[in-house]
């Protein structure tokens, strides 16, 4: 992304999807005054982002080639793609890194299954049921015993 | 030889499919998510059918997945078809996996990502018009090889410049192989020295780009 003639900046995210989530990250990697560009097919959703928000918002659908190379995901190090279906984000994750080669690539899954076929594809998997389960297992077991953290999931 | 085919999504298209690929002897499992599509396609004597969303590990695994020589992906969602023929790959090592996709720009992507066989909707139709816009008497016009081997057939007509001459004084573009040439219900395969007649069927094979100059060639039409 060039800025007023200077080099291409070499810390831009982009993040596909202005839900909480995604919202949040945007806003996050704004306030360490980072490049971020957040996209959502809903222009509506970027009222979440928070007020001191710096960075661009574009509407588009991420799963457009032509969205993404307007968007110059070519020159991003980092994607994160939290949509609120697993399948777009794991299409939008895989066109990154195979089509637009991009560094690192942070897609969020609500399915735990999927989730294991996905692990080791050069793709890093969130999955929110497997880390809460794992959050309440620490509260309910009392510290001085706690076994080893175990993934199995809790129905939330 | 395995001859179970999972079809995963689609309506009409399921339909369709599962009707043809019955009667030609498949074993066909449909799966799809929405119950009142799976009493439809329920219908359909000899096709067992199963709800749920084909993008689920473990409704893939209801439906045994890994006993499929093939997956089929019908739904309207390239993402969809996209992690069902996937997780069939990986998951259940279906051998062969097949998706429809609707943006032709994502073809060669999901090929790349392991799908074996690819359907374009919009690129087929797009292709057909073309061909037809051509030249009228094209007729069957076969895409190979993802389309860029095409098998055309054509009709010589009487005004072309090819008429009374042999093949191998004909202009033809190099790499076309003319395969065969019927003529008053006899095919007979060519040589160089095979003279062309006015309404002779033609049948050539070639790439796609050279596909249109050696029509040219040989009907005397642009």
């Amino acid at each position: 992304m060039r800025l007023f003639g200077q080099k291409p900046a070499n810390d831009y995210t982009i993040v596909i999807g202005c839900g909480r989530l995604g919202a949040t990250l945007a806003s996050e990697v704004s306030d360490k005054n980072g490049n971020v560009l957040i996209m959502d097919k809903d222009s509506a959703s970027f009222r979440k982002l928070s007020p001191s928000f710096g960075g661009l918002t574009q509407e588009g659908n991420g799963l457009d080639l032509a969205a993404l190379t307007d968007a110059h995901l070519e020159n991003a190090q980092v994607l994160l793609a939290v949509t609120d279906n697993d399948n777009t984000n794991i299409m939008l994750a895989q066109i990154a890194k195979e089509v637009f080669h991009v560094n690192k690539v942070i897609v969020r899954l609500y399915d735990p299954e999927r989730q294991t076929v996905y692990a080791n594809s050069g793709i890093e998997t969130i999955c929110p049921s497997l880390l809460s389960s794992r959050e309440i297992d620490k509260i309910l077991v009392p510290l001085p015993q706690r076994p080893m953290a175990s993934a199995t999931s809790v129905a939330i | 030889m395995n001859k179970k085919i999972l079809l995963i999504g689609g309506r009409s298209k399921a339909k369709a499919l599962a009707t043809s690929l019955l009667q030609s002897g498949y074993e066909v499992t449909a799966i799809n998510a929405s119950t009142q599509d799976c009493q439809k396609l329920a219908e359909i004597s000899g096709l067992k059918v199963l709800v749920g969303d084909g993008t689920k590990p473990y409704i893939l695994e209801d439906a045994n997945a890994g006993s499929f020589a093939m997956a089929i992906a019908l739904t309207s969602q390239d993402q969809d078809n996209l992690v069902c023929c996937q997780l069939c790959k990986k998951l259940f090592h279906v051998q062969k996996t097949v998706a429809l996709v609707s943006d032709p720009a994502k073809r060669d992507f999901f090929h790349k990502m392991g799908i074996d066989s690819v359907v374009c909707a919009i690129a087929t139709v797009a292709d057909v018009i073309k061909q037809h816009a051509l030249v009228d008497d094209i007729a069957n016009v076969l895409p190979l090889g993802s389309g860029q081997v095409q098998i055309t057939e054509l009709r010589i007509p009487a005004a072309s410049p090819a008429v009374g001459k042999k093949l191998l004084e004909i202009n033809l573009p190099k790499d076309i192989i003319v395969g065969c040439i019927m003529r008053d219900n006899i095919t007979m395969i060519p040589r160089g020295d095979t003279v062309i007649l006015a309404n002779d069927k033609v049948v050539i094979i070639s790439t796609q780009e050279q596909q249109v100059p050696a029509i040219k060639e040989l009907t005397g039409r642009c």
